[in-house]
């Protein structure tokens, strides 16, 4: 019964979703507010109606209704509680249906947002969001609807997937949706700019912070899917290229490119149709990674049943989407010719462009990468696969282009550099990396990646150190008070700098730890037997026992290890193979030490049946941690730069169009022309 | 970026046909199948290939081991699975290197040279390995990704395929099923 309430309310949010397509559109037409208000309402109830339906889909769950196909497929009687819930999102239906419940949320909470602010577009707003909403209810109604029946009911279900039983999955795919979804909004009010004729720069300041929360959503997907692929999958890595996770990476490079760039269209009015393309491309690859993983086009541990008649609803859905919006951008750009020209190469504006475009390079490497294996053959070519050294022969140089501009970029002068802005800036952060280059050699490190990403990273972090310092002292003297304070004082004045700028401290960090649990990670694979042991740098892994492990639903052949370091003895590790119950599916389980922010990791791939030995895989993974703590800050840099105070002159100075009063967007321009003049 | 005017058609044509381009594609591929992989060769003659050996500078040819049993790993230094295999392999050639009839040959596909011999020297090695420079012979071999193994029979037939680790169970077969048969054929 509650099954079908939630079926119905669904079916409501359909009719009410196409509703909210057409009476917006109509009250345009007509200039008649209460169509729009009509609108309006079907936002908000949309959101109730499809809260009922997942809360009927979470009832099921709870209760343990096997009638329920859906919950049959994707949950059993011994699972814990915690996966029950989880479940819904363990599959294909229940996943577009968290999808939808998520665009709703967003779409009623820009309603209530800007409905005051932003009378003219939001009408279109609720027209394009709805228009998302119906193509994706169509989908979950006719072609994979979560709150069908089966009869007779089974006694039990057919059990999540095990790879899904880990705490990471309550919170990774919502988080990734989150942020796939987000991308949903500023793409919106770009079409409802497009659409409305309003083009300015309003749109942008309006869409800010939701571009920042899906892209702070998305960070944390990808390194929630990174850290479980790390432990879950046992092959030691947290990024393998996988067409999933690509499918994730894309829009999440170009909504990183997208928040660069539309500071160039709010302080000098260019790059206008660019950022427009930019975002409808980053929600344009949201909906393409749906299309990817959901219809099975691609083979990847992620994908789920495929099935044809599903995809090319997808596609036609896809297809429609694309036309439209690249359409209508195509159709409107003649109206959008920027009257500003680039100045100069040397320029925050052309650092700004060159940032993009390898966002954009970096983008493309991992489209075309993950679409290889489908274009060889669609021409009938022999398949090939696209390993890691592609990516990585691409992405080194870009990601080490990037790292160079994060210490050029915030520092140099809008417009034209001069002589002194990149005497005062560059020249220290230079000199440090390049000593810093010699150090690292001379200390032992000596592959080139390595090197060169440590001498960037060096030459960008004294910079922004650099700047951090003569910011505080500036503003310690101005207010005479001590440095720490001003530097407190210099972020209350530009909160949104500096919290982009921690955005970067927190790359620089984790590229740290890339380059040293990549490059220097140490590995043995060994067969053991109990008594022996394996050793690794300074660490000695004996293996004591094998032995039979039950869980609820699991049962494991386990291995009681102990870790020496330089014979001490620091830890026990106790890695399994496992074996899910109902599905007989087997994972291994990894063992974890965490020691100097690196990991021992360990796993048994192999285990003799008479557990007389096993193949164990011993790696030392250096400073892996810093790969966490480094997404972890560049989140936190974007939370700052969600919930930073609103400051009163930000407004005053946007409205003025003339290009130099651009110039305070930053007080650091106007302070280093205040230190170009001989010090007192 | 296009904003100073001028090639504006030039890039409104280039953005569509790119849109349309990809929407084709993925039409086809939803008629295609991913996981499909062409069941190439086997029952064919072994594609013929030259190439470098890993060590020393000769060259060495498919066609100097007409008569044995060859055994054709492609592998990666990069290639988590391969690693899980590599002690597999060498079992493999301890307990058959010695027959007159058997070879066993290592390709090391989309690889650095000096990665891959970092890689021998790490998990040990005792059988000879080809660099597949160009993906060549992946590529006439149909590789679709490292682990895969051929075994071709003494008159140049595949006669057997392998996709994935050659560990426990699967090893066990491998030898059982596919070798001991293969070299009991003509001797």
């Amino acid at each position: 019964m509650i099954i079908e309430i939630g079926h119905l309310a669904v079916i409501a949010a359909l009719v009410l979703a196409i509703l909210g397509i057409i009476a917006p559109l109509v009250g345009i037409r007509k200039e008649k507010g209460v169509w729009i208000e009509i609108g309006r309402q079907a936002v908000t109830v949309n959101f109730v109606l499809l809260s009922i339906g997942m809360a009927a889909m979470i009832y099921s769950y709870i209760t343990q209704d096997y009638s329920v196909k859906y919950v049959w497929a994707t949950s059993n009687s011994k699972l814990p509680f915690f996966y029950k819930v989880a479940g819904l999102w363990g599959g294909h239906e229940g996943s577009l249906l968290l999808w939808s419940w998520i665009l709703s949320f967003y779409c009623m909470a820009a309603v209530w947002i800007h409905w005051k602010t932003q009378p003219v577009v939001i009408p279109y707003l609720i027209a394009m969001e709805s228009l998302i909403l119906s193509g994706f209810l169509l989908l979950i109604l006719f072609l994979s609807n979560p709150f069908e029946r089966i009869f007779p009911a089974p006694s039990d279900g057919r059990d999540l997937n095990p790879l899904l039983q880990d705490p990471a999955m309550v919170g990774h795919p919502p988080m990734l949706y989150l942020g796939y979804v987000g991308l949903s909004i500023p793409f919106c009010f770009a079409m409802a700019a497009l659409f409305s004729g309003r083009l300015g720069e309003e749109w942008i300041k309006v869409t800010q912070r939701w571009t920042l929360l899906a892209w702070m959503a998305l960070t944390t997907g990808i390194l929630m899917g990174g850290y479980w692929a790390y432990y879950e999958l046992g092959w030691g890595g947290y990024w393998g290229w996988d067409p999933v996770e690509n499918a994730a990476f894309m829009p999440w490079l170009i909504a990183t490119a997208f928040l660069h760039s539309v500071m160039v269209q709010e302080t000098r009015k260019m790059f206008k149709v660019w950022n427009l393309f930019l975002i409808i491309l980053a929600f344009s690859l949201s909906l393409i990674g749906t299309f990817l993983v959901r219809s099975g086009v691609l083979s990847s541990v992620h994908s789920f049943a495929a099935d044809p008649g599903r995809g090319v609803f997808i596609l036609g859905f896809l297809s429609s989407m694309l036309l439209l919006s690249f359409g209508t951008l195509i159709f409107r750009s003649a109206k959008l010719k920027s009257l500003v020209l680039m100045d100069s190469m040397v320029s925050r504006e052309s650092v700004f462009l060159f940032n993009n475009l390898f966002f954009l390079v970096a983008m493309i490497t991992v489209f075309i990468g993950t679409l290889y294996p489908l274009l060889t053959e669609a021409l009938k070519l022999k398949k090939v696969s696209v390993g890691p050294p592609y990516y990585n022969a691409v992405f080194m140089p870009v990601a080490l282009g990037l790292i160079f501009l994060m210490g050029v970029g915030p520092y140099i002068s809008w417009r034209k550099v001069t002589r002194d802005n990149l005497r005062s800036h560059f020249v220290i952060p230079l000199l440090i990396a390049g000593s810093g280059l010699v150090l690292s050699y001379i200390g032992g490190i000596h592959d080139l990646y390595a090197l060169s990403g440590l001498t960037v990273v060096i030459f960008a972090l004294t910079s922004i150190l650099l700047d951090f310092s003569k910011v505080s002292r500036f503003w310690a003297r101005q207010r005479k008070i001590n440095p720490f304070q001003g530097f407190y004082a210099a972020f209350r004045q530009n909160p949104r700098r500096y919290a982009g700028i921690l955005t970067h401290i927190g790359v620089l960090v984790m590229v740290v730890g890339i380059i040293f649990s990549t490059i220097y990670q140490t590995e043995k694979v060994v067969v053991l037997k109990p008594g022996e042991s394996v050793t690794l740098n300074a660490f000695r892994i004996e293996l004591i026992r094998l032995y039979e492990a039950v869980g609820p639903n699991w049962v494991a052949q386990e291995g009681a290890f102990n870790l020496y370091e330089n014979n001490i003895l620091i830890s026990e590790m106790r890695p399994q193979k496992r074996i899910y119950t109902v599905t007989q599916t087997p994972t291994t389980e990894t063992a974890l030490h965490q020691i100097y922010m690196g990991h021992v990791f360990l796993t048994i791939p192999e285990v003799a049946p008479d557990g007389s030995w096993a193949r164990v895989r011993a790696l030392y993974n250096p400073l892996v941690l810093w790969v966490w703590y480094g997404g972890g800050i560049m989140v936190l840099g974007g939370l700052l730069n969600i919930f930073r105070p609103r400051r009163k002159e930000v407004y005053s100075f946007h409205s003025s169009s003339s290009p130099s009063a651009a110039e305070p967007i930053s007080p650091l321009p106007q302070l280093s022309s205040k230190r170009v003049s001989p010090e007192p | 970026m296009n904003e100073n005017s001028g090639g504006l058609r030039v890039w409104h044509i280039v953005l569509l046909s790119v849109i349309l381009g990809l929407l084709i594609l993925f039409y086809k591929g939803l008629y295609g199948n991913p996981s499909f992989i062409p069941p190439v060769l086997v029952g064919t003659p072994a594609p013929r290939f030259e190439a470098p050996d890993l060590y020393k500078k000769e060259r060495v040819t498919l066609d100097q081991f007409r008569g044995k049993v060859v055994v054709l790993n492609f592998w990666s230094s990069w290639c988590q699975e391969c690693k899980l295999e590599h002690e597999s392999l060498q079992s493999l050639n301890r307990q058959y290197g010695q027959n007159a009839q058997f070879v066993l040959l290592g390709v090391d596909y989309q690889d650095k040279e000096d990665l891959a011999k970092d890689y021998l020297q790490q998990y040990g090695n005792n059988f000879q390995h080809i660099i597949d420079t160009q993906g060549r012979i992946s590529i006439d071999y149909g590789v679709y990704g490292v682990p895969e193994t051929f075994v071709i029979d003494q008159s140049g037939i595949i006669r057997h395929k392998e996709i994935g680790p050659l560990v426990g169970e699967t090893y066990i077969k491998f030898t059982r099923e596919v070798i001991e048969p293969l070299l009991k054929e003509k001797s």
